[in-house]
């Protein structure tokens, strides 16, 4: 298959030149920085985009306070429905849409379009849920009288994305925003603008088609001079949503904090696979290979390192070492399908990967495969580079870190299975982790209160690649927040106790007496 | 224009060699792929860099940028110069 990277952006109503603010329907003519978007897979630039100033970030937050006084009045299933047509033209766009997820990030097509259906699953599930926005009705002890909680709108949500993941964590965030009755305002990544203007672009004929009020999906791309600590300290927004790195997040939580806001962090990530004597090993290598390389080592979730006991290391290493050396052919442009790992976002990221293959080796690790960037033809743009497998120990200062590049530490263990989950979870991140086993007493051990510490724990799969419908997110330095499914749909909104009094007396809690 | 007052993301977008400058100095810009957030100055504060370093780092930002510039206008010149031999 053939893409034609003119004809995608033409299908998705990107210029040359492109307006950064919409509060929806409405786009407006802004005079803040021109943001060039160059393309990672050859270096050429897309088109620019016209960002936003603390005026247009002024207009917006207006826009979105009166549009949230009409919007939370329209029934949650009525919003649903709105959320269905949303993912019915993101449907109709996934081509495209997840093309240019491609060209502008570097995420093979695959990937891209694996992007464009997570936002297509969570319109779903977010249809469903706007007519399960349940609350609880409770026993009261005094007489003749209801207590309940329920459920409100909470207002404007702040969602702040990141380069890697550059529509489906806006969709995961929104999308349950919408049906609960709030407004957004969304911040993208710098990097990756035109994916989160043609996601505008393609929700806006839905919201003008049926009436939904300018101001309830707003866009404002803008650097963090005018999208920064303004934005997340703004005490009419009051939740921030935001994915990044773990020192953006601690900023985002002190500032959001200081204010008594509401802050949903999905930070850093420096998740393990264990594999144990017991593993289907096949399984388990081809597997992790996809959690070590896949998106280029650019997921939060990507596998970082590798826990193997020492019985079936030198088998794992080996096989490891042969399913690299199979990729080794396949990295290049991430449009054409023939490829499996593309370039990281930029040539910053190259430098910090090239200096953790150097930081590994420093403190003692062993390099077994690649390292290097690559260079000639197909690498122009200078951002591509070998997967590099290191073996290492868990308390390298490099392997404590997170690396945002396809750099994988294999760490050996001895004796019982609980000395991997304590290697395991003994790093600062908590986000997500693995094990490969068939005995049934190890993989109960991983997933028991003394298992993995981390907000996902998976057997017999990998780190990366969660479904929507389980909440997301990790502990410790991640952040501990939880987006996406299950029940995460609660801190987009408002929690009330109600307690009703149908009776003719006053009865007091807890049996006080007050008789004037 | 380069101050202790522009932030991390201005600053390396707009001059991006200041990322491998500030590495030297232990001052990483770029976490999970992305600028860190905050000014120049909070990034070298939590570094415990004095405001005389501060100060310095500044002014060696400017000079980097300026010597960086110079560079590329002379072989832009040498290019033209070449056309015309």
């Amino acid at each position: 298959m053939t893409i034609n990277i003119k004809s995608v952006l033409k299908n998705l109503g990107l210029s040359e030149m492109n307006q950064g603010v919409s509060t929806g329907a409405d786009w407006f003519d802004t005079d803040g920085k021109v943001n060039i978007s160059s393309s990672p897979v050859d270096g050429k630039v897309i088109a620019s985009v016209k960002t936003a100033t603390l005026e247009d970030y002024e207009t917006v937050v207006k826009k979105a306070q009166e549009a949230f006084k009409e919007w939370r009045l329209v029934p949650a299933p009525q919003r649903g429905e709105i959320v269905r047509l949303i993912g019915n033209a993101l449907r109709e766009a996934k081509d495209d849409l997840g093309a240019l997820v491609s060209y502008e990030m570097g995420k093979i097509f695959q990937e891209g379009l694996g992007e464009v259906q997570e936002m297509i699953d969570i319109c779903d599930f977010a249809v469903g849920q706007s007519r399960l926005i349940n609350g609880v009705a409770l026993q009261s002890e005094r007489p003749l009288h209801r207590l309940s909680e329920q459920y409100q709108p909470l207002g404007i949500v702040g969602i702040v994305t990141s380069y890697n993941f550059p529509v489906a964590v806006w969709a995961w965030n929104s999308a349950l925003a919408a049906i609960a009755g709030d407004v957004v305002i969304w911040k993208p990544s710098s990097k990756t603008p035109l994916t989160a203007i043609a996601t505008q672009k393609i929700i806006q004929k839905v919201l003008k088609d049926n009436n939904v009020p300018e101001g309830v999906f707003n866009l404002v791309v803008g650097r963090s001079s005018v999208m920064g600590d303004n934005f997340l300290g703004d005490k009419r927004i009051p939740l921030i949503s935001l994915t990044g790195s773990t020192s953006v997040g601690r900023r985002a939580g002190r500032i959001v904090g200081d204010r008594l806001g509401r802050a949903l962090l999905e930070l850093g990530g420096n998740n393990a696979v264990i594999i144990t004597p017991n593993a289907d090993i096949p399984m388990a290598v081809m597997s992790t290979v996809f959690g070590t390389v896949g998106t280029a080592g650019q997921r939060c979730t990507s596998t970082r390192r590798v826990i193997v006991h020492a019985d079936v290391y030198n088998q794992v290493r080996d096989a490891f070492v042969g399913a690299y050396e199979k990729l080794a052919d396949k990295i290049g442009s991430p449009l054409d399908e023939k490829f499996l790992v593309g370039p990281l976002i930029d040539e910053h990221s190259v430098a910090l990967f090239e200096e953790a293959v150097s930081k590994v080796q420093e403190e003692g690790g062993k390099i077994l495969f690649g390292g290097q960037k690559l260079e000639g033809a197909g690498f122009e743009s200078g951002n591509y580079v070998m997967p590099c497998i290191a073996e290492a120990k868990n308390h390298f200062e490099i392997v404590q870190e997170e690396t945002f590049a396809p750099i994988v530490y294999l760490i050996k263990y001895d004796g019982d299975v609980q000395n991997a989950i304590d290697i395991q979870n003994d790093v600062p991140q908590g986000l997500s982790s693995a094990i490969f086993t068939l005995n049934m007493r190890e993989a109960e051990a991983f997933i028991s209160q003394s298992g993995s510490d981390c907000g996902i724990a998976n057997v017999n799969l990998g780190t990366s690649g969660a479904e929507i419908g389980g909440a997301f997110g990790g502990e410790k330095e991640t952040g501990g927040g939880r987006e996406s499914g299950s029940d995460a749909w609660k801190v987009y909104m408002r929690r009330q106790t109600n307690t009703i009094n149908y009776g003719a007396d006053l009865p007091l809690a807890q049996g006080i007496k007050f008789d004037i | 224009m380069i101050t202790k007052n522009i932030t991390i993301e201005d600053l390396i977008e707009d001059y991006p060699k200041s990322v491998k400058y500030l590495a030297d100095k232990g001052i990483r810009c770029i976490k999970c792929g992305e600028p860190i957030w905050g000014t120049l100055e909070e990034a070298c504060l939590e570094k415990e860099f004095t405001q005389k370093a501060i100060q310095l780092a500044v002014k060696e930002l400017i000079e980097l940028h300026q010597n960086n510039n110079s560079e590329e206008a002379s072989s832009i010149q040498k290019i033209n110069i070449k056309n015309i031999k």
